[in-house]
């Protein structure tokens, strides 16, 4: 590398990725896998509570959402405010939220609570009652902030993107509207969380310095929900719509900035060409110094930052570029794009380019790994998409092995200009 | 039960050694040794409080050319990645701060890049000319794109009138950013990026005087430069109430009350840190539960602190629910203001409220990169040892504190509002 040549530069030691395998589940009574990440001095543990309930599951627009933030809006022994108080006083942080293919519970507490904030966890997650008027207020809160984000030149382009990648009859690609958060009802929400909070359903993370600890707390409140052993249900096939490339107008009123978006339908994490899509993603996309990053920030100035990213839903993958330009610049944007593209199909990445890719990615796999929280979200990734126990061991291989030409075949596989879709969201 | 507490808080003390070097730069080295990785960060005692009035903006500007390389090392972002690491850097009112986390056994590459870039920049036009419409269009990302993003660049005009806490760290407007010129950016970088302005501060799996003899060997060798003398113009104390309507193409009104308060090592601070805890820290905190909840006048309702080393604010923001009058949300505000005084917080309410902070506190002892930067935070400030006095800090306020501070602080001439209205349909 030219720049650790430079006289008196300390020398540089390749960075490695460390122990990528990640740990053996550990079965409660009742069958429910707990996953365990132990190490680190703070006396804190975070235990994630895993549901296949996410927008995927869906049959009512609304309902994975609501369904999760509704959790701690009453329950069979407490009402909102007792709860919500309940949970305060130990101090635990208690996040839900639902994705487009899990909901989940994130609690993090000092070990000294965790009986406490167990007891809570099972009750928010197992008996929840929907009750009507939280509901109500819940619901027009969530208006008001969906019609501020109807505004946002970010929010409208994503959804124009998936739309137009899975088609608006799929789970991924569905448009939300005012008319689906006043048609959702509570008798909705009750028939979501009957179905796919379950038991049977559910797995646990458990990341902190002492994780055992956890065992027979979780073990005690948890195991006597449900019987029989877990089993990962299977998922929906989601609807796909044939869609066609191409490109795609939203006006927003007003905005002083587009967001322009660019994309191509992926491949799913399980696929062998995955962690090979996720290098090449890199070198267009996802650094600092990435090309598109040299060229729409570094060279024109036309945006702060621009980024690429290929990921998956279950089963469809994904691969997308955005960045917030002048309105002036946005067409201009898009031709950037396309041309550092093409410059990828066409031409191998020099080996410097290649081996500065490759350390950064090792240094990113190295810190993925760093602390148990961080193991657990890798943990979380790799059972929520059947991507294979040793899927970050793939990843180390090829990041490690991976070669220019392999990269140009990748860019010609899935970067093809005619199946592009083209996004601009701003004023007209 | 006691004692059980008195352990938890002697085991979370943060150990560090320092050092300073002949020219002023101050090392400040933490071992953790459960972490691959080192996190060296170094903080420059230069923000936006520190700019010239018709150049606001420059810091934060120069923050960016930081990264635009030096003759030796062109392109700063190299280096970094070869070695494993990741950096970036940030700029508020009161400093400047850039980052490094690495692989433990290239700590040395860090060092390297950190020295070289205090030692000289390449502050040729050209990247000037980029970096100012980079930031041209971070201003619009962040503050003009957004529904609702121009509301604190609103407030910092309205609240102070003198104190350079008047601008935001982006800038007062636009326009400051594009007159900024090569030269003032030279200037700038030889008056604030010096050693005897700067704080080393390095966490992670490292040995101290290992790190001690590395600082020596890069940045022994970096010209002090005078330490610049911060003589700031002290904000008056506000004595009538200042309010400002706007309208905006925005789907609900947002009211926006701030009040100063005192300096972030102020006794204020701590006081009033747990009190906006107990307001909006958590769910069952009382502007969610009464506010949003049973009264039903706003859909969010928040009360931070801006936090800054000066004399801060401490602001109230809640997004009203459809059709609230303004000035009947603000009242209900207002009479909870005033109940702070009339009875005391509940010790149920206390106890709550320090729980959060000793979890919060933990949290954020997870990452040695937040633990590097709040030792020389603290160091800044005035004694890095400081990180360990919080705890007791916080721990000892009391309800008749509470209820005094929030007397004085929540006046009515003591408070700035903003009425940020939807445009007329």
């Amino acid at each position: 590398m030219r720049d650790s040549a430079i006289k008196g530069a300390p020398e540089i030691i390749t960075p490695s990725a460390g122990d990528t395998s990640l740990p053996e589940p550990v079965m409660l009574g009742n069958g429910v896998p707990v996953y365990m990440a132990g190490n680190g001095t703070v006396d804190l543990l975070r235990i994630e509570f895993v549901f296949p309930a996410g927008q995927v599951m869906e049959e009512v627009h609304l309902a994975a959402s609501t369904a999760s933030a509704m959790l701690t809006e009453g329950t069979i022994d407490h009402d909102a405010t007792t709860i919500n108080d309940l949970i305060d006083s130990t101090g635990a942080a208690l996040t839900h939220a639902a994705d487009k293919d899990t909901a989940g519970l994130v609690t993090v507490t000092l070990t000294r609570k965790l009986d406490d904030v167990m007891a809570l966890a099972c009750e928010v997650l197992f008996s929840p009652t929907f009750p009507e008027n939280e509901f109500r207020m819940l619901t027009d809160r969530r208006l008001q902030a969906f019609l501020t984000s109807r505004q946002r030149t970010s929010v409208i382009a994503r959804e124009a993107f998936y739309e137009a990648l899975c088609g608006s009859a799929s789970p991924y690609g569905r448009i939300t509207t005012e008319d689906d958060y006043r048609s959702l009802t509570t008798g909705d929400l009750r028939e979501f969380h009957r179905k796919h909070y379950r038991p049977e359903n559910m797995y646990v993370t458990v990341a902190g310095s002492e994780p055992w600890k956890a065992l027979p707390v979780l073990e005690r409140h948890f195991s006597g929900n449900g019987t029989g052993k877990w089993k990962k249900p299977p998922l929906p096939s989601p609807i796909l719509d044939t869609t066609e490339p191409g490109k795609v107008f939203r006006d927003v009123p007003n905005s002083v900035q587009s967001t322009v978006r660019m994309g191509w339908k992926g491949i799913t994490r399980n696929h062998p060409d995955y962690q090979a899509l996720q290098v090449a993603t890199m070198i267009l996309g996802g650094y600092f110094g990435s090309r598109l990053m040299r060229s729409i920030r570094e060279e024109k100035g036309y945006t702060y930052g621009i980024g690429a990213v290929a990921g998956a839903f279950h089963g469809i993958g994904y691969i997308t570029i955005m960045t917030d330009v002048a309105n002036a610049y946005r067409d201009e944007t898009l031709d950037e794009i396309r041309k550092e593209v093409e410059k990828l199909r066409t031409g191998e990445v020099s080996n410097e380019e290649m081996a500065l890719v490759r350390n950064h990615m090792m240094g990113e796999l190295a810190r993925l790994f760093d602390g148990p929280f961080s193991v657990a979200d890798a943990i979380r990734g790799i059972i929520d998409y059947e991507a294979g126990a040793d899927y970050y061991t793939r990843f180390a291989d090829t990041v490690k092995t991976i070669t220019p030409a392999r990269i140009m075949e990748i860019f010609n596989k899935y970067f093809n200009p005619d199946e592009a879709f083209g996004i601009i969201a701003g004023s007209r | 039960m006691f004692i059980l507490v008195s352990l938890a808080y002697f085991a979370f003390m943060i150990g560090f050694e320092r050092h300073k070097l002949a020219n002023g730069l101050k090392v400040i080295v933490h071992r953790d040794e459960g972490t691959p990785m080192v996190t060296t960060n170094i903080l420059y005692d230069a923000g936006s409080r520190d700019e010239d009035p018709e150049a606001t903006g420059f810091a934060h500007l120069f923050e960016h050319l930081m990264f635009e390389g030096t003759q030796d090392i062109p392109l700063f972002d190299v280096p970094v990645m070869m070695a494993g690491g990741e950096n970036n850097a940030f700029t508020n009112n009161d400093l400047t701060n850039y980052y490094i986390t690495l692989p433990a056994n290239n700590l040395e590459t860090a060092f390297w890049l950190e020295s070289d870039r205090m030692r000289g920049l390449d502050l040729a036009e050209e990247r000037l000319a980029n970096q100012k419409s980079v930031v041209t269009e971070e201003f619009r990302q962040r503050y003009i794109n957004q529904p609702y993003g121009d509301l604190l660049l609103l407030l910092r005009p309205l609240a102070y009138r003198v104190h350079p806490y008047r601008w935001p760290a982006i800038g007062m407007d636009i326009s400051h950013i594009e007159k900024a010129d090569s030269i003032s950016a030279r200037r700038f970088y030889d008056r604030f990026y010096t050693p005897s302005n700067a704080i080393l501060s390095v966490a992670g799996n490292v040995d101290p005087d290992v790190v001690f003899r590395l600082a020596e060997k890069w940045f022994g060798a970096v010209p002090p430069g005078d330490r610049p003398e911060r003589k700031l113009p002290v904000e008056p104390g506000q004595t009538e109430r200042r309010e400002l309507t706007v309208h905006r193409p925005v789907p609900a009104p947002h009211l926006i009350m701030a009040f100063h308060m005192g300096s972030r090592e102020s006794r204020d601070f701590y006081i009033l840190d747990l009190l906006t805890d107990i307001l909006a820290g958590c769910d069952s905190a009382r502007f969610p539960d009464i506010l949003v909840r049973k009264k039903e006048l706003f859909s969010e309702a928040d009360i931070y602190l801006s936090g800054e080393a000066d004399p801060g604010l401490v602001i109230f923001s809640g997004r009203l629910r459809d059709g609230i009058d303004v000035r009947k949300a603000e009242e209900a505000v207002r009479s909870e203001f005033e109940r702070l005084t009339a009875e005391r917080v509940t010790a149920a309410e206390l106890d709550k409220a320090r729980n959060r902070y000793e979890s919060h506190r933990l949290m954020s002892y997870i990452s040695a990169s937040n633990k590097a930067f709040s030792l020389a935070y603290h160091e800044v400030l005035g004694d890095a040892e400081g990180i360990n006095r919080e705890h007791e800090q916080y721990m000892s306020v009391t309800a008749e504190e509470i209820a005094s501070t929030a007397g004085f602080t929540f006046r009515s001439g003591n408070c700035s509002v903003i009425y940020y209205l939807p445009e007329k349909r």
